[in-house]
């Protein structure tokens, strides 16, 4: 695919707003990261992150391509019900928010989703755990680097693998400078602009095209978009509010926030963060029903959100629209490698290979370690291997499979190991196997129904009987 | 069942107004924090 002859910015400009926007975040990133000398201040921003902070960062977080570029994409594919489904994303962040208080109040000195599932379920359930978080982790990081790619080509004609390296060496540098902090003062900002850019957007596209001319295109050319009833769609809707509580639940770039806010910010953050990400996916993704009323000719469903913006609002658009997704690229991608990096640093590098590890080695191998991250991601989305969303969909077998485990984990003595295993090995196995029989619309949901039967089942069949106080106890016996 | 043109507008309308009010929202809770010194 090359549309390069479409691309409305020209390269040269592409190449000013990525200098300019990388050396805002990379100051930004040194400045906010300057003190950050401990392992904790790194990793965890101090454990003391505040409300505005805290809920920017969560919006931010979950603000990604996926909703700047595949909400217009869903809207093009499922219609209505593809923008509501997208929406109900938020849920996941508010049903977290509970969780937060838990995790703060049974895991204070925690780091990471993985030391609660080695200390409550074990070694086993522990590696089964830390494969699918790996694997999403990873999952999610390509599918970011190549929106990122996709996004600096569709709009500039600069080449993917150039545009993809660019976006991902910024985001690695400032990670790599503050760690946590730089992350989270970062995502203030990128959220400011990801809001009142994608406000600005809709508000054109209105202006515009208006709703009436758009509701009578897309009646005309593609009438299925329209219908409440569309059965893939509805799927879609319940699938994909289980797909987001099972990323959410299961992964550390959400855990990480759990450990770092100040005590009493967590269950305030997460459920503000939710409630103001709801209507995000519908100003973004509405956009793209303009599409039959302009006549545009979308060559690929993932560029959608671009092409419409460019399409309609010229140069100041495409530099707006391109300014808005790259911040919520670059507001995930950061998020996503302090996260993953903590999660490889304390659960394989200390967890399987250097348990002795003092806090400085630590400090320095946690560095590496979003170098090396960095790195795979980059190998990994050379080339363009699949569409944004479907790639991003394969994980969501994996991902709900763990909602049960972690859930049960938090709130109940009764939950095994033996049950968290089995359900998150079974869940996964049945939601790839839905992903290709049926469709990716069920994956999350077939694999989160067969992981919570098998924990219930589980639970009432061989109850364990956990102790609480293990949780925090450990942990601190092994942090000093 | 097709979703009107009614339907459509008021959706995006709400979604919109609130994603207007987030960032406002946002600013308020940084310059409180701020001022306690309560941001981090």
């Amino acid at each position: 695919m090359n549309i390069v002859n479409s691309a409305v910015l020209d390269a040269s400009t592409g190449w000013i707003i990525l200098a300019v926007f990388s050396v805002v975040w990379i100051f930004l990133g040194w400045f906010w990261g300057r003190k950050a000398k401990q392992l904790d201040d790194f990793m965890l921003a101090g454990r003391n992150v505040g409300m505005a902070l805290g809920i920017a960062t969560a919006m931010a977080t979950w603000v990604t391509s996926n909703t700047t570029m595949a909400a217009p994409q869903l809207a093009l594919q499922l219609g209505i019900w593809g923008m509501l489904g997208y929406s109900l994303g938020s849920v996941g962040l508010m049903l977290f928010a509970p969780l937060a208080k838990r995790i703060q109040l049974l895991m204070p000195a925690g780091y990471t989703s993985g030391d609660f599932i080695r200390l409550r379920y074990g070694k086993f359930a522990w590696r089964v755990f830390l494969l699918i978080s790996l694997f999403y982790g990873l999952g999610w990081l390509i599918s970011l680097g190549m929106a990122g790619g996709v996004l600096i080509h569709a709009l500039t004609g600069i080449d993917y693998q150039i545009g993809m390296t660019v976006i991902l060496t910024i985001c690695v540098v400032y990670t790599l400078l503050g760690g946590l902090r730089a992350v989270i003062g970062t995502d203030f900002l990128q959220t400011i602009i990801i809001l009142v850019g994608i406000v600005i957007l809709a508000w054109l596209v209105i202006d515009n095209v208006g709703f009436e001319p758009m509701h009578k295109a897309v009646l005309q050319e593609r009438p299925e978009l329209l219908n409440l009833l569309m059965p893939a769609a509805i799927m879609f809707l319940f699938n994909n509010l289980l797909f987001g509580v099972g990323e959410i639940f299961h992964s550390n770039v959400w855990w990480s926030r759990a450990f770092a806010f100040r005590q009493g910010v967590g269950f305030k953050a997460f459920l503000l963060a939710g409630l103001f990400w709801i209507p995000i996916p519908i100003v973004a993704g509405f956009i793209a029903l303009a599409t039959p009323a302009l006549g545009l000719n979308v060559p690929a469903a993932d560029m959608v959100g671009p092409m419409v913006a460019a399409k309609l609002l010229g140069f100041g658009g495409a530099v707006l629209v391109f300014i808005v997704v790259f911040s919520a690229l670059a507001s995930s991608l950061d998020s996503l490698l302090a996260a993953t990096s903590d999660l490889v640093l304390q659960d394989i590098y200390r967890g399987h290979f250097r348990p002795q590890a003092t806090k400085d080695e630590l400090r320095k191998a946690v560095r590496w370690i979003v170098v090396l991250l960095g790195v795979i991601t980059w190998l990994l989305c050379l080339p363009r291997l699949t569409t944004l969303a479907s790639l991003l969909y394969f994980t969501g077998a994996f991902v709900a499979s763990t909602i049960w485990p972690i859930i049960a984990g938090l709130y109940s003595k009764q939950a095994s190991s033996t049950g968290a295993s089995i359900a998150m090995l079974t869940g996964t196995v049945i939601g790839l196997w839905s992903y290709f029989a049926i469709g990716f619309y069920v994956a999350a949901l077939i694999s989160a129904v067969v992981s919570m039967v098998i924990v219930l089942f589980s639970m009432w069949y061989k109850p364990d009987n956990f102790e609480w106080n293990i949780l925090n106890e450990q942990i601190k016996e092994k942090v000093s | 069942m097709m979703a009107s043109s009614g339907f459509l507008s008021t959706l995006v309308s709400i979604a919109l107004t609130f994603t207007i009010i987030a960032p406002v929202v946002l600013i308020i809770l940084w310059i409180k924090d701020w001022i306690r010194g309560q941001l981090w």
